[in-house]
């Protein structure tokens, strides 16, 4: 969903030192933070990342090319095209032949929409380098974006069956699934994850979900097994206590909670 | 079918949702704490619901089970589901939101299906960006658009902007945020004073 706001000149608004209180430095380091951590928090990054590059590009050395595109990727999800351009051009000055600052192009093509020649790009960039996992991800993305997910789903299973240990592939697999009501598979996928990271309790939670959305006897069992193994690896995760106590209130044809009785056929046929 | 309004607060609120989460499909419950007169239903509120995994059940059935609670006890009840998708290019219902909707339905004769339309939410448009369906003969058409109202659609639009710009959205909680973080409040009073201060008095059905 494109972002609606309409964002505010930077002129009319105090800038960010100024508003915080910090230097370059720290402006700087919050950026690395920010990349470390893979957040998404686009609008910060974009208030951030473009005062520092416009005061005080020079003092980053080369620094300031990852922020460049960290401050580009984060500008076009918040529709700041101009912003995009501009540090995409300074990137590929510098890089002329870069198969990332290709992607890059390719990314920004894609946030105008331009979804025929972002593929271009990707195409050209697996033409040199079919390995080149970051260029089939976007046209995956893509499909996506077209709202293809049937396709995606299939030419993501492609690169999965190539590259097996790809984790995020994995989990974005699982959320196709779940949003095409496929349970099933959307299970596998997180069985997958379960065994590589056995200790993450999100997994244990979300297969918890899926199981007790497919409903049954078994997945009921199954997704309180899971659920409560959520809660051993974490004993905050409050989705997994909810769904502990919803999952052993069907099993034993509990009373609802809610005073309305309506509700208790909408459990089952849920 | 009858007449449907949309309050200032029920607009806004699911407004300021959908752009919390500009990258995710984001869903809710409308309620209404008037009884339905002559067919007319009066859509005073809305909760926002979840923004991850949709049409995962446990989650929802136990955000159904509070919401539906929290309206006993408040005089309201549940008359309909929005929905805003991800994608903006469709904003067609999901087989989730027919599901809710339908569950809904069950329990409320004249219950609406909400869907905002992404491609249509900027600041200066015109008309609002919702698409609204109705039950009719066990499917959910397309409701007609003189029978849904929002007074003072221009003042609503820019409560919902200047909320917007100055970043109000982010003490929106919607009950995904409320699992995250436990202590933060779904039901949004916060908020929904915020909104009060900002809409005229003279659009009644605050």
């Amino acid at each position: 969903m494109t972002y609606a706001c309409s964002h505010c000149p930077l002129e009319n608004m105090a800038s960010v030192s100024e508003l915080y209180d910090v230097g370059w430095e720290e402006m700087r380091d919050k950026l690395r933070k920010w990349r470390e951590d893979n957040s998404r928090n686009s609008e910060q990054i974009v208030d951030v990342g473009e005062e520092l590059i416009s005061d005080h590009a020079s003092k980053l050395g080369d620094d300031v090319w990852i922020i460049y595109e960290q401050v580009m990727i984060a500008a076009l999800d918040c529709s700041r095209d101009d912003l995009a351009l501009t540090c995409l051009q300074e990137l590929r000055k510098q890089f002329p032949d870069s198969h990332r600052v290709k992607r890059l192009t390719g990314m920004r093509l894609e946030a105008l929409e331009r979804y025929d020649e972002a593929n271009k790009h990707y195409d050209a960039i697996l033409e040199d380098d079919p390995t080149n996992t970051a260029a089939r991800k976007r046209k995956i993305s893509i499909l996506k974006a077209q709202g293809k997910n049937g396709e995606a789903i299939r030419e993501l299973n492609e690169y999965l069956e190539q590259f097996v240990g790809d984790q995020e592939a994995w989990h974005e697999l699982s959320e196709l699934y779940i949003n095409e009501h496929d349970y099933g598979k959307a299970a596998f996928c997180l069985e997958e994850l379960m065994m590589t990271n056995p200790h993450n309790h999100l997994y244990c939670e979300q297969y918890a979900e899926v199981k007790y959305t497919q409903g049954g006897l078994e997945n009921l069992e199954l997704s309180r097994k899971y659920f409560s193994q959520a809660l051993r690896l974490n004993n905050r995760n409050m989705r997994a206590l909810f769904g502990l106590y919803m999952g052993s209130g069907r099993s034993k044809t509990f009373a609802s909670v809610s005073p309305q009785a309506g509700l208790d056929t909408e459990q089952q046929a849920f | 079918m009858g007449e449907v309004e949309l309050s200032c607060r029920a607009y806004v609120k699911m407004y300021l949702h959908a752009c919390l989460f500009p990258r995710c499909s984001v869903n809710g419950l409308l309620l209404s704490s008037s009884s339905s007169a002559g067919g007319a239903v009066c859509v005073t509120d809305c909760v926002p619901l979840l923004h991850s995994h949709l049409s995962l059940a446990p989650i929802t059935q136990l955000a159904l089970t509070q919401v539906d609670v929290w309206c006993s006890q408040t005089q309201q009840r549940i008359v309909g589901y929005y929905q805003a998708n991800a994608c903006t290019s469709d904003s067609s219902p999901t087989p989730c939101a027919l599901k809710i909707a339908d569950k809904i339905a069950e329990q409320f004769d004249g219950a609406v299906l909400l869907m905002l339309d992404g491609s249509k939410m900027s600041p200066d448009y015109r008309v609002p960006p919702i698409v609204m369906y109705e039950r009719k003969d066990s499917r959910w058409t397309l409701k007609d658009k003189h029978t849904i109202m929002l007074r003072q659609w221009e003042e609503i639009r820019d409560v919902a902007s200047q909320m917007l710009d100055s970043g109000d959205h982010s003490l929106l909680v919607d009950f995904d945020s409320h699992l995250d973080d436990i202590t933060r409040d779904w039901t949004n009073q916060k908020l929904n004073s915020k909104i009060a201060e900002l809409c005229s008095p003279v659009n009644g059905n605050i």
